[in-house]
Protein backbone atom coordinates (compact mmCIF):
# COMPACT_ATOMS: atom_id res chain seq x y z
CA UNK A 1 0.00 0.00 0.00
CA UNK A 2 2.78 2.37 0.96
CA UNK A 3 4.61 1.58 -2.24
CA UNK A 4 1.52 2.25 -4.28
CA UNK A 5 1.03 5.53 -2.48
CA UNK A 6 4.59 6.58 -3.24
CA UNK A 7 4.17 5.75 -6.91
CA UNK A 8 0.99 7.75 -7.07
CA UNK A 9 2.70 10.68 -5.43
CA UNK A 10 5.53 10.49 -7.93
CA UNK A 11 3.11 10.29 -10.83
CA UNK A 12 1.08 13.16 -9.44
CA UNK A 13 4.17 15.25 -9.06
CA UNK A 14 5.08 14.49 -12.62
CA UNK A 15 1.72 15.64 -13.85
CA UNK A 16 2.07 18.80 -11.84
CA UNK A 17 5.47 19.54 -13.30
CA UNK A 18 4.36 18.70 -16.83
CA UNK A 19 1.38 21.02 -16.56
CA UNK A 20 3.55 23.85 -15.39
CA UNK A 21 6.23 23.41 -18.04
CA UNK A 22 3.65 23.87 -20.77
CA UNK A 23 3.19 27.46 -19.73
CA UNK A 24 6.82 28.30 -20.47
CA UNK A 25 9.35 29.63 -18.01
CA UNK A 26 10.69 33.00 -17.15
CA UNK A 27 13.61 34.34 -15.26
CA UNK A 28 13.62 37.67 -13.53
CA UNK A 29 14.34 40.38 -16.06
CA UNK A 30 17.22 41.73 -13.98
CA UNK A 31 19.35 39.08 -12.34
CA UNK A 32 22.15 39.84 -9.98
CA UNK A 33 25.75 39.19 -10.94
CA UNK A 34 27.44 35.81 -11.01
CA UNK A 35 30.67 35.64 -9.04
CA UNK A 36 33.40 33.06 -9.65
CA UNK A 37 36.42 32.65 -7.42
CA UNK A 38 39.28 30.20 -7.72
CA UNK A 39 42.88 29.65 -6.77
CA UNK A 40 44.13 30.23 -10.32
CA UNK A 41 42.87 30.51 -13.87
CA UNK A 42 43.94 30.36 -17.50
CA UNK A 43 42.38 32.60 -20.12
CA UNK A 44 42.61 31.84 -23.80
CA UNK A 45 42.05 35.32 -25.15
CA UNK A 46 42.02 34.07 -28.74
CA UNK A 47 39.67 31.19 -28.04
CA UNK A 48 37.53 33.18 -25.62
CA UNK A 49 37.70 30.50 -22.97
CA UNK A 50 38.47 30.61 -19.25
CA UNK A 51 39.65 27.66 -17.16
CA UNK A 52 39.46 28.01 -13.39
CA UNK A 53 41.48 25.73 -11.16
CA UNK A 54 41.37 24.92 -7.46
CA UNK A 55 38.60 25.57 -4.96
CA UNK A 56 36.27 27.01 -7.58
CA UNK A 57 33.21 28.72 -6.13
CA UNK A 58 30.35 30.07 -8.21
CA UNK A 59 27.82 32.31 -6.52
CA UNK A 60 24.86 32.85 -8.78
CA UNK A 61 21.45 34.35 -7.95
CA UNK A 62 19.93 30.94 -8.66
CA UNK A 63 22.55 28.60 -7.30
CA UNK A 64 25.89 28.12 -5.63
CA UNK A 65 28.41 25.73 -7.14
CA UNK A 66 31.67 24.32 -5.85
CA UNK A 67 34.14 22.21 -7.85
CA UNK A 68 37.84 21.81 -8.56
CA UNK A 69 37.90 22.75 -12.23
CA UNK A 70 35.57 24.90 -14.26
CA UNK A 71 35.78 25.79 -17.95
CA UNK A 72 33.60 28.62 -19.25
CA UNK A 73 33.43 30.63 -22.42
CA UNK A 74 34.21 34.30 -22.14
CA UNK A 75 31.28 36.23 -23.58
CA UNK A 76 31.74 38.83 -26.26
CA UNK A 77 30.36 42.30 -25.71
CA UNK A 78 26.62 42.03 -25.31
CA UNK A 79 26.82 38.26 -25.18
CA UNK A 80 25.98 35.60 -22.65
CA UNK A 81 28.01 32.83 -21.07
CA UNK A 82 26.75 29.92 -23.14
CA UNK A 83 28.78 26.97 -21.96
CA UNK A 84 30.24 25.99 -18.60
CA UNK A 85 31.75 22.66 -17.60
CA UNK A 86 32.39 21.96 -13.92
CA UNK A 87 34.43 18.93 -12.99
CA UNK A 88 35.59 17.03 -9.91
CA UNK A 89 33.61 16.99 -6.70
CA UNK A 90 30.84 19.14 -8.06
CA UNK A 91 28.38 20.39 -5.44
CA UNK A 92 25.43 22.59 -6.36
CA UNK A 93 22.99 24.15 -3.93
CA UNK A 94 19.94 25.88 -5.31
CA UNK A 95 16.55 27.06 -4.19
CA UNK A 96 13.53 26.37 -6.36
CA UNK A 97 10.62 28.68 -6.96
CA UNK A 98 8.82 27.33 -3.89
CA UNK A 99 11.76 28.19 -1.72
CA UNK A 100 12.77 24.57 -1.31
CA UNK A 101 16.50 24.03 -1.04
CA UNK A 102 18.15 21.35 -3.16
CA UNK A 103 21.60 19.85 -2.80
CA UNK A 104 23.14 18.25 -5.90
CA UNK A 105 26.41 16.36 -6.26
CA UNK A 106 28.12 14.79 -9.26
CA UNK A 107 31.47 14.27 -10.92
CA UNK A 108 30.63 16.64 -13.74
CA UNK A 109 28.08 19.32 -14.50
CA UNK A 110 27.54 20.98 -17.87
CA UNK A 111 25.64 24.25 -18.16
CA UNK A 112 24.29 25.20 -21.57
CA UNK A 113 22.50 28.39 -22.53
CA UNK A 114 21.19 28.67 -26.05
CA UNK A 115 18.72 30.73 -28.00
CA UNK A 116 17.20 29.08 -31.05
CA UNK A 117 14.26 30.31 -33.07
CA UNK A 118 13.21 32.76 -30.41
CA UNK A 119 13.21 30.11 -27.70
CA UNK A 120 15.70 30.02 -24.87
CA UNK A 121 17.05 26.88 -23.26
CA UNK A 122 19.10 26.84 -20.10
CA UNK A 123 20.04 23.46 -18.68
CA UNK A 124 22.45 21.89 -16.23
CA UNK A 125 23.32 18.25 -16.94
CA UNK A 126 24.82 16.22 -14.12
CA UNK A 127 26.80 13.05 -14.86
CA UNK A 128 29.06 10.80 -12.83
CA UNK A 129 27.10 9.58 -9.81
CA UNK A 130 24.65 12.46 -9.91
CA UNK A 131 22.36 12.96 -6.95
CA UNK A 132 19.89 15.62 -5.94
CA UNK A 133 18.59 15.77 -2.40
CA UNK A 134 15.90 17.94 -0.88
CA UNK A 135 13.51 17.83 2.02
CA UNK A 136 11.24 15.40 0.22
CA UNK A 137 13.80 12.84 -0.85
CA UNK A 138 16.79 11.94 -2.97
CA UNK A 139 16.97 11.50 -6.73
CA UNK A 140 19.79 9.58 -8.40
CA UNK A 141 20.33 8.34 -11.94
CA UNK A 142 22.87 7.94 -14.71
CA UNK A 143 22.20 11.45 -15.98
CA UNK A 144 20.12 14.18 -14.37
CA UNK A 145 19.09 17.19 -16.43
CA UNK A 146 17.90 20.32 -14.70
CA UNK A 147 15.93 22.69 -16.90
CA UNK A 148 16.59 25.96 -15.11
CA UNK A 149 14.03 28.03 -16.95
CA UNK A 150 11.19 25.66 -16.17
CA UNK A 151 12.63 24.43 -12.88
CA UNK A 152 12.11 20.92 -14.16
CA UNK A 153 14.28 17.83 -13.77
CA UNK A 154 14.58 14.62 -15.69
CA UNK A 155 16.78 11.59 -15.16
CA UNK A 156 17.73 8.41 -16.91
CA UNK A 157 17.70 5.18 -14.92
CA UNK A 158 16.32 7.17 -12.10
CA UNK A 159 15.95 5.99 -8.55
CA UNK A 160 14.10 7.94 -5.92
CA UNK A 161 14.19 7.65 -2.17
CA UNK A 162 11.38 9.53 -0.48
CA UNK A 163 11.51 10.72 3.06
CA UNK A 164 8.65 9.72 5.29
CA UNK A 165 7.42 13.16 6.29
CA UNK A 166 5.35 14.16 3.29
CA UNK A 167 3.85 17.11 5.06
CA UNK A 168 4.03 19.19 1.94
CA UNK A 169 2.63 16.62 -0.45
CA UNK A 170 0.17 14.84 1.81
CA UNK A 171 -1.20 17.61 3.92
CA UNK A 172 -4.43 15.74 4.65
CA UNK A 173 -2.79 12.72 6.16
CA UNK A 174 -1.09 12.09 9.44
CA UNK A 175 2.66 11.81 9.05
CA UNK A 176 4.13 8.35 9.61
CA UNK A 177 6.35 7.68 12.61
CA UNK A 178 9.57 9.61 12.44
CA UNK A 179 11.61 6.53 13.28
CA UNK A 180 10.54 4.71 10.12
CA UNK A 181 13.29 4.07 7.58
CA UNK A 182 13.12 5.93 4.28
CA UNK A 183 11.02 4.38 1.58
CA UNK A 184 12.70 3.37 -1.65
CA UNK A 185 11.01 2.96 -4.95
CA UNK A 186 11.84 2.68 -8.59
CA UNK A 187 9.46 5.03 -10.24
CA UNK A 188 7.22 3.69 -13.00
CA UNK A 189 8.25 4.21 -16.62
CA UNK A 190 5.74 6.99 -17.00
CA UNK A 191 7.59 9.01 -14.43
CA UNK A 192 10.99 8.64 -16.04
CA UNK A 193 10.84 11.93 -17.86
CA UNK A 194 9.75 13.91 -14.85
CA UNK A 195 11.03 12.22 -11.74
CA UNK A 196 11.14 15.25 -9.52
CA UNK A 197 7.94 15.17 -7.51
CA UNK A 198 7.75 18.84 -6.87
CA UNK A 199 10.29 21.28 -8.12
CA UNK A 200 8.12 24.35 -8.46
CA UNK B 1 56.35 33.73 -33.89
CA UNK B 2 54.23 35.96 -36.10
CA UNK B 3 55.67 38.87 -38.01
CA UNK B 4 53.20 41.17 -36.34
CA UNK B 5 54.31 40.09 -32.90
CA UNK B 6 57.92 40.67 -33.88
CA UNK B 7 57.01 44.14 -35.04
CA UNK B 8 55.39 44.86 -31.71
CA UNK B 9 58.45 43.71 -29.83
CA UNK B 10 60.70 45.77 -32.05
CA UNK B 11 58.63 48.82 -31.31
CA UNK B 12 58.84 48.18 -27.61
CA UNK B 13 62.57 47.72 -27.60
CA UNK B 14 63.06 50.81 -29.69
CA UNK B 15 60.81 52.83 -27.46
CA UNK B 16 62.59 51.76 -24.33
CA UNK B 17 65.90 52.71 -25.83
CA UNK B 18 64.63 56.14 -26.51
CA UNK B 19 65.02 55.83 -30.27
CA UNK B 20 61.47 56.17 -31.43
CA UNK B 21 59.95 59.05 -29.59
CA UNK B 22 57.95 60.15 -32.57
CA UNK B 23 56.87 56.75 -33.79
CA UNK B 24 55.61 55.71 -30.39
CA UNK B 25 54.08 59.00 -29.49
CA UNK B 26 56.30 59.37 -26.50
CA UNK B 27 55.54 62.64 -24.82
CA UNK B 28 58.55 62.83 -22.59
CA UNK B 29 61.53 60.66 -22.17
CA UNK B 30 65.00 60.44 -20.83
CA UNK B 31 67.74 58.23 -22.15
CA UNK B 32 66.53 54.61 -22.05
CA UNK B 33 63.30 55.58 -20.41
CA UNK B 34 60.06 56.00 -22.32
CA UNK B 35 56.84 57.42 -21.00
CA UNK B 36 53.29 57.38 -22.23
CA UNK B 37 54.04 54.96 -25.00
CA UNK B 38 51.68 53.07 -27.25
CA UNK B 39 52.37 50.23 -29.62
CA UNK B 40 50.01 48.75 -32.15
CA UNK B 41 49.94 45.26 -33.56
CA UNK B 42 48.03 44.46 -36.75
CA UNK B 43 46.50 41.26 -38.01
CA UNK B 44 48.30 39.31 -40.62
CA UNK B 45 47.10 39.47 -44.26
CA UNK B 46 44.45 39.71 -45.51
CA UNK B 47 43.44 41.76 -42.46
CA UNK B 48 46.68 43.68 -42.17
CA UNK B 49 44.79 46.95 -41.96
CA UNK B 50 42.95 45.87 -38.83
CA UNK B 51 44.38 46.49 -35.40
CA UNK B 52 44.85 43.34 -33.35
CA UNK B 53 46.22 44.77 -30.11
CA UNK B 54 47.15 48.10 -28.63
CA UNK B 55 49.66 47.96 -25.84
CA UNK B 56 50.23 51.11 -23.84
CA UNK B 57 51.92 52.12 -20.65
CA UNK B 58 52.79 55.13 -18.58
CA UNK B 59 56.43 54.19 -18.33
CA UNK B 60 58.88 51.66 -19.77
CA UNK B 61 62.22 51.09 -18.11
CA UNK B 62 64.67 48.80 -19.95
CA UNK B 63 66.46 46.13 -17.97
CA UNK B 64 69.29 43.74 -18.82
CA UNK B 65 68.43 40.70 -20.86
CA UNK B 66 65.84 42.32 -23.05
CA UNK B 67 63.44 42.99 -20.22
CA UNK B 68 61.23 46.03 -19.79
CA UNK B 69 59.55 47.16 -16.64
CA UNK B 70 56.24 48.62 -17.75
CA UNK B 71 54.07 50.66 -15.44
CA UNK B 72 50.34 51.20 -15.89
CA UNK B 73 50.12 48.53 -18.53
CA UNK B 74 47.03 48.49 -20.70
CA UNK B 75 46.45 45.90 -23.38
CA UNK B 76 43.45 46.16 -25.67
CA UNK B 77 42.62 43.24 -27.93
CA UNK B 78 40.38 43.64 -30.98
CA UNK B 79 38.63 41.26 -33.30
CA UNK B 80 39.04 41.26 -37.06
CA UNK B 81 35.80 43.22 -37.27
CA UNK B 82 37.33 45.98 -35.16
CA UNK B 83 35.25 45.24 -32.12
CA UNK B 84 36.97 45.53 -28.75
CA UNK B 85 37.23 42.02 -27.31
CA UNK B 86 39.00 42.56 -24.03
CA UNK B 87 41.10 44.94 -21.98
CA UNK B 88 43.87 43.89 -19.62
CA UNK B 89 45.37 46.34 -17.14
CA UNK B 90 48.08 46.01 -14.54
CA UNK B 91 49.90 48.58 -12.41
CA UNK B 92 53.25 47.05 -13.29
CA UNK B 93 54.75 44.13 -15.15
CA UNK B 94 57.94 42.86 -16.69
CA UNK B 95 57.86 42.42 -20.43
CA UNK B 96 60.35 39.98 -21.89
CA UNK B 97 60.99 41.21 -25.39
CA UNK B 98 62.77 38.00 -26.38
CA UNK B 99 60.20 35.55 -25.10
CA UNK B 100 57.18 37.70 -25.81
CA UNK B 101 55.81 37.37 -22.31
CA UNK B 102 54.60 39.79 -19.68
CA UNK B 103 54.48 38.83 -16.05
CA UNK B 104 54.07 40.24 -12.60
CA UNK B 105 53.45 39.16 -9.05
CA UNK B 106 51.04 42.02 -8.67
CA UNK B 107 47.47 42.86 -9.46
CA UNK B 108 45.78 42.39 -12.82
CA UNK B 109 42.36 43.19 -14.21
CA UNK B 110 40.72 41.76 -17.30
CA UNK B 111 37.37 42.61 -18.81
CA UNK B 112 35.56 41.86 -22.01
CA UNK B 113 34.44 44.45 -24.53
CA UNK B 114 31.35 45.69 -22.71
CA UNK B 115 32.80 45.33 -19.21
CA UNK B 116 30.14 42.88 -18.08
CA UNK B 117 32.71 40.12 -17.62
CA UNK B 118 35.43 41.28 -15.27
CA UNK B 119 38.30 39.34 -13.73
CA UNK B 120 40.96 40.31 -11.27
CA UNK B 121 43.69 38.44 -9.51
CA UNK B 122 47.21 38.50 -8.18
CA UNK B 123 50.22 37.41 -10.19
CA UNK B 124 50.04 36.71 -13.91
CA UNK B 125 51.85 35.53 -16.98
CA UNK B 126 50.77 36.61 -20.43
CA UNK B 127 52.12 34.75 -23.45
CA UNK B 128 51.82 36.92 -26.48
CA UNK B 129 52.37 34.20 -29.07
CA UNK B 130 49.21 32.28 -28.22
CA UNK B 131 47.27 34.94 -26.31
CA UNK B 132 47.22 32.87 -23.13
CA UNK B 133 46.89 34.64 -19.81
CA UNK B 134 47.45 32.80 -16.55
CA UNK B 135 46.42 34.37 -13.27
CA UNK B 136 48.17 32.62 -10.43
CA UNK B 137 46.31 33.61 -7.28
CA UNK B 138 43.03 34.84 -5.87
CA UNK B 139 41.10 34.88 -9.11
CA UNK B 140 37.75 36.65 -8.86
CA UNK B 141 35.31 36.98 -11.74
CA UNK B 142 32.14 39.05 -11.84
CA UNK B 143 29.62 38.47 -14.61
CA UNK B 144 26.83 41.00 -14.93
CA UNK B 145 23.75 39.11 -16.02
CA UNK B 146 22.12 42.28 -17.25
CA UNK B 147 18.49 42.73 -18.09
CA UNK B 148 18.04 39.64 -20.16
CA UNK B 149 14.56 38.23 -20.40
CA UNK B 150 14.51 34.51 -20.90
CA UNK B 151 11.08 33.63 -22.21
CA UNK B 152 9.92 30.51 -23.93
CA UNK B 153 7.09 30.87 -26.45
Amino acid sequence: MKRLCLMLIAAGGCLLVQAQTNTGGTLPTARGPTLISSASADFDLAGHEATYHGHVHVDDPQMNLVCEKLVADVPEAGGHVNHIVAETNVVIDFTDTKGQTNHATSDKAVYIYEEQGGATNETVTLTGNPQIENAKGTLTGDVIVWDRLNNHMSASNQRMVFRQNFSGLMSDTNPPPAASPPATTNSPPAAAENPEPDTK
Amino acid sequence: MSAAANITRAWLVAGAAGLSAVALGVHAQTAGHATDFTTTEYFEPPHQQQIKTILSGAEAQPQPGGLLIIKQLKLEKFGVDGRLECVVTAPECIYDTMAGTASSGGHLQLQNGDGKYRVEGEGFLWRQTNSLLTISNQVRTRIENGAKTNLKP
